[in-house]
């Protein structure tokens, strides 16, 4: 499947395991959830981005995509998106935060610091999936990564 | 008086002014003739004396000398050698000038006494004139509801208005002749010695104090004190004016304290505020999480297991699914209402016509298969927040199609009803199923609801919020209704004010 073939690394960001469930059940309904890594909290996606404590034996290269829950322990998802956005190298990396919060707030903070997409999680499941699916199709597959993103 | 009446008439007429002088002396002559016959002796001269004394006294100078004159001729005439000529001799000389010389320095007096005369009475005039206008002055003073007193610079009380007399319940007679501190026991805010030197530095000073009533009650009064100096620029005197301000200070107070009973709520309010969006916040994160997940697994289980289990298991599994959305659903009104709450409304001036039609595309699939008379009235235009005020029509609109769904010809009317000068009140009204105005009261409340959710879905939240966002824009709403006769909801707000608005 040529999909497969062109498949870009997902970075998950989310600290509910019933959430990584969810969405990696959905990714794998359509066969994109072969190339994601999960972490659970800020500190942990931060520590993968910049290949250091846990991460620090990982294969070189930036994920195609980085799904970025708000609510997260330790380091915030507003926090991990800022530093993200505020280093040269990562700034790069397209990040969508993906969240429960329709709060207004939290929406013009995560445009304001440079957010490529803001999804609020459907309480529907067929929403939730077909989201989940959309936004993994096109972030993993048809949108063409910065220079030096992991494809498969 | 009399006496100087009859002096004025006769200065003022010249006529009887200069027939005094020959009278006089006609008298005088007649008066020595006679007494000549009897062989008196030298009687006609003091006589002519006392001719020219009465002119000059009742008449004045100019008379006096035509006396003068007269008494010359007719002593020449009548009692010197040779008589009955105007011839004089050598010997008579020296009698004549004398007689001529004391009858003028006899008028010279009179003169004198005359002018000092005339002084006086005028000096009485002009003082009688003063006491007039001083007395007018005191009276003044005392039409005044102002307290004023003066008292010297020995502290006593010398003048007393009847204003003071009100306000500190001492008489003017009670008052002048004792000490002001003594009297009304005034604190000072500044100290005196400090008072006493802008006084007479300025001439004046202004300030606060407290004194004490004859009944032994506290004023605080608005004092202004002016210093009275005599011509050589000696303080003589205080003149204090008091304005009680008793009050007004209390007043100010009320309001102080009620300002800061103010500052003191608004800061509870914004603390609550704070603590309500933390809670919405953590609401619209940590409670959607768990429903989303009931919803996932719930339809995992059912993609996985609705061929094998029975049918009331898959029975069991959509209510699951349908509980879980409705929740979902719930927390999303019940978020936005708080919203509502919490957003800033930006007002401008708004035409409700438009905003009906907008509302009206919004709920089109809801009318759908409805056959629906629809009754669209003038509208006015309305001041308000442009996405709350749609926000208001469509839910009112959605409710009137919603409770008429059983009729088979639903009417629904949009208008304006004749409000008060200051107020629009807009309404819409439906024939739908109505409601018992006995629980009317529980219609604006939030997750109230009158009708069960199997008849009519809903969250019980679009009047709430139709409710708030009434308040939030001074207006208010209410509604008429009859179980089975269809109901009419009204809101109400300010009229817009012109130019006002537009700008």
């Amino acid at each position: 499947m040529e999909i497969v073939n062109k498949l870009g690394r997902i970075l998950m960001v989310e600290d509910d395991p019933k959430d990584v469930e969810l969405t990696l059940t959905a990714l794998e309904e359509y066969n994109l959830a072969n190339e994601v890594i999960v972490t659970r909290d800020g500190e942990q996606a931060l520590d993968y981005l910049y290949s250091r404590g846990e991460y620090k034996t990982r294969s070189s290269g930036n994920p195609a995509v980085m799904l970025l829950d708000l609510k997260l322990p330790k380091v915030d998802g507003l926090e991990v998106l800022k530093q993200i956005k505020s280093d040269g190298e990562l700034r790069m990396i397209p990040v969508v935060v993906l969240t429960s919060s329709k709060e207004e707030k939290d929406m013009v903070a995560s445009y304001k610091l440079g957010v490529n997409a803001y999804v609020v999680k459907p309480v529907d499941f067929h929403e939730f999936v077909n989201a989940i699916k959309e936004l993994g199709v096109f972030w993993a597959v048809i949108n063409e990564p910065p220079p030096g993103s992991v494809r498969k | 008086m009399a006496r100087s009446n009859l002096e004025l008439q006769i200065a003022r007429s010249p006529l009887l002014r200069y027939g005094l002088a020959p009278l006089s002396v006609s008298v005088a002559l007649g008066g020595s003739l006679l007494l000549g016959r009897f062989h008196f002796r030298n009687v006609a001269d003091p006589l002519f004396l006392f001719a020219i004394a009465i002119a000059v006294w009742y008449a004045g100078i100019g008379p006096a000398i035509v006396a003068v004159v007269l008494s010359g001729l007719a002593d020449t005439l009548f009692f010197i050698e040779p008589l009955y000529t105007l011839y004089v001799t050598r010997d008579d000389l020296p009698h004549f000038v004398i007689f001529v010389l004391f009858a003028s320095l006899l008028t010279g007096f009179a003169a004198v006494r005359r002018r000092v005369e005339r002084d006086l009475v005028q000096a009485r005039d002009h003082l009688q004139i003063e006491v007039a206008e001083r007395t007018q002055q005191a009276s003044l003073l005392n039409l005044t509801h102002d307290p004023i007193f003066v008292r010297d610079m020995g502290d006593v009380v010398t003048y007393w208005n009847r204003g003071a007399q009100e306000l500190y319940g001492w008489t003017d007679k009670e008052a002048i002749g004792r000490h002001s501190q003594e009297l009304l026991q005034t604190i000072f805010s500044t100290p005196l010695e400090d008072i006493r030197a802008e006084l007479l530095r300025t001439n004046r000073w202004e300030g606060e104090l407290k004194k004490t009533k004859a009944d032994g009650t506290q004023v605080v009064v608005a004092s202004r004190w002016s210093l009275r100096q005599d011509d050589q620029g000696r303080a003589v005197a205080i003149l204090e004016t008091n304005n009680d301000i008793t009050e007004r200070k209390r007043r100010e107070q009320d309001i102080q304290n009620l300002n800061q009973e103010l500052a003191k709520r608004s800061m509870e309010l914004e603390s609550i505020n704070r603590e309500l969006e933390a809670f919405a916040y953590s609401v619209s994160h940590d409670l959607r999480a768990p429903v989303r997940h009931m919803a996932g697994y719930a339809e995992m289980l059912q993609k996985k297991a609705s061929s094998v289990v029975d049918e009331k298991s898959n029975h069991y599994m959509a209510m699951i699914l349908d509980s879980a959305k409705r929740m979902g659903n719930l927390i999303d009104d019940l978020l936005a209402f708080s919203r509502i709450g919490r957003a800033e409304t930006q007002k401008t001036l708004l035409n409700l016509a438009q905003l009906v039609k907008e509302a009206l595309t919004e709920v089109q699939q809801d009318t759908e298969g409805r056959n629906i008379a629809w009754k669209i009235g003038a509208l006015p235009e309305f001041y308000g927040d442009r996405s709350m005020l749609r926000l208001v029509m469509v839910n009112l609109i959605s409710n009137a199609i919603k409770f008429t769904r059983t009729r088979p010809q639903a009417e629904i009317e949009i208008g304006c009803a004749n409000g008060n000068a200051d107020d629009l009140v807009v309404f819409v009204r439906d024939n739908g199923v109505g409601f018992d105005m006995k629980y009317v009261h529980k219609l604006f409340g939030v997750f109230q609801r009158l009708h069960q959710s199997h008849e009519f879905e809903g969250t019980g939240i679009g009047l709430a919020t139709v409710q708030r966002i009434m308040h939030r824009h001074g207006g208010k709403v209410w509604a008429e209704g009859l179980v089975d006769g269809g109901a009419t909801f009204y809101f109400s707000g300010p009229k817009p004010q012109g130019d006002l608005w537009r700008s």
